[in-house]
């Protein structure tokens, strides 16, 4: 087998597991799994201001949300048509030249709305964090409820994803529009 | 034309290329001199366009020599097959032009950008240099107007001609076209067959893939006629349209 298949199956191995189990799962993983394993301290692990919890839920996002990026970009590079690479071939384009001014601008494009629609998720997936209890948006909110026995916080949690979102989705579509020169 | 070794801008010797068990070029032999108009017919899954891909470097071949501008790409010595290194292999891809039936263009640049990047960023020309060369072939291809149109807003045949000047930008030696004209409709193929017929005039030596019978007949010098992997007749282009020798052409033409 050749190195590049070895290298290949890791990654497809990779991008099949962090995609076919809960995300949940994954972030309970990585907060808990250096303890657990590896009798590590991780209370004492701090980056700045940052302590564990965060950056193993910045971590866990990361690593989940690489494999479903990965597996848009291979989907949008498998996608272009065998002439392109031809004609630049031909042309006496080097394969970086290739991928850098014929491949990937087309490849961004084509994929842009399937990111759009990932990024909207993870930021509302980021609510997850709480079952490791981040402070985050929704645990404040919940804390903030249960204090004052109403149900406003969760609205305003609900709304600030909301806007968040909205915010996001105006920028994308700016960068959408900026590439619809072409179809 | 004299005969000379100097002239001649391709050679292709006993050319053998298979997909897996299934031979498609089985002995292929082919010379093309300076300014040399080679037109190559025959039924589809004949071969044609293999040829071209092994001659393009897009394809290898498993045996054979093949020859570009006195640069060898590939040669079989003692039944030993070997390609020449990447650096000669990028000096050959700047000797030859080649014109596919779907064009290729590059959708995410305008029509001048399509024409100019290679010579800026492979050929290392200036931005105003290029230009000028891109504006010169525009003119030839009448589309001088198009320059900053994107290929989606082009029809067929403006997109075809555009793809003809991209591979003449860079001054080949030799273009070969496969099937310029068949994916485009009746009514725009005439704009891209006048196209190359004047290149024609001008000597420049192309090898064209066609179904286009009449166009052969009065453009190129010679036709080669291919089927099942071999060369079944060539000839000048003329004669053989109107006198074909073997029962295979003969059948193949009475098709048209
Ligand atoms: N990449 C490939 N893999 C397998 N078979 C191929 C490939 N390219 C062409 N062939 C086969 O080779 C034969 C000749 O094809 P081709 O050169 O395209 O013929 P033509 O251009 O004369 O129609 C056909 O039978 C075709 O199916
Ligand atoms: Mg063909």
């Amino acid at each position: 087998m050749s190195k590049i298949k070895i290298v290949s199956l890791i990654f497809r191995f990779y991008i099949s597991i962090l995609r076919g189990t809960p995300l949940m799962l994954q972030l309970f993983l990585v907060y808990f799994g250096p303890y657990y394993l590896f009798k590590v301290n991780t209370g004492s692990i701090a980056i700045g201001p940052f302590n564990y919890r965060f950056i193993a839920t910045i971590i866990a996002f990361s690593l989940n949300y690489a494999a479903y990026f990965a597996e848009i970009f291979r989907g949008g590079i498998q996608s272009m048509s065998k002439g392109q690479y031809e004609a630049a071939t031909v042309l006496g384009f080097s394969k970086i030249q290739t991928y850098f001014k014929i491949i990937l601008p087309q490849v961004v494009k084509r994929v842009l709305p399937s990111v759009s629609n990932e990024i909207i998720t993870l930021v509302k997936d980021t609510s997850l964090a709480q079952v490791i209890s981040v402070t985050e948006m929704f645990t404040r909110a919940s804390a903030a409820a249960s204090a004052q026995v109403s149900v406003v916080p969760f609205i305003a949690a609900g709304a600030f994803y909301y806007l968040t979102n909205l915010l996001i989705e105006a920028i994308l579509n700016r960068v959408e529009k900026s590439m619809s020169y072409y179809s | 034309m004299s005969d000379s070794k100097n002239d001649i801008v391709l050679e292709m010797t006993d050319i053998h290329k298979s997909f897996e068990k299934l031979e498609v070029l089985n002995g292929i032999n082919l010379q093309v001199r300076k300014g040399e108009v080679v037109a190559i017919i025959g039924p589809s899954g004949g071969g044609k366009s293999t040829l071209l891909r092994c001659a393009t470097t897009l394809e290898r071949v498993d045996y054979g020599k093949i020859v570009i501008g006195g640069d060898v790409l590939c040669d079989t010595i003692s039944g030993r097959l070997s390609y020449c290194d990447k650096k000669t292999e990028k000096e050959i891809r700047s000797k030859f032009g080649l014109v596919f039936q779907n064009f290729n263009l590059f959708p995410h640049f305008s029509v001048k950008r399509n024409i100019t990047e290679a010579l800026i960023h492979v050929h290392k020309k200036s931005k105003a240099e290029a230009e000028t060369i891109c504006n010169n072939l525009l003119m030839k291809m009448g589309l001088i107007e198009k320059a900053d149109e994107y290929p989606c807003n082009l029809s067929g045949g403006q997109q075809q001609r555009v793809s003809i000047a991209r591979a003449l930008a860079t001054n080949p030696e030799i273009i070969f076209f496969d099937e310029p004209t068949s994916a485009l409709d009746p009514e725009l193929t005439k704009g891209v067959l006048t196209v190359i017929k004047d290149l024609a005039k001008e000597k420049m030596t192309m090898v064209i893939v066609t179904h286009e019978m009449s166009f052969a007949r009065d453009v190129a010098d010679r036709i080669v006629f291919m089927d099942g992997g071999v060369i079944v007749e060539e000839g000048p282009a003329y004669d053989l349209v109107t006198n074909p020798q073997q029962q295979r052409t003969k059948e193949f033409l009475a098709g048209y």
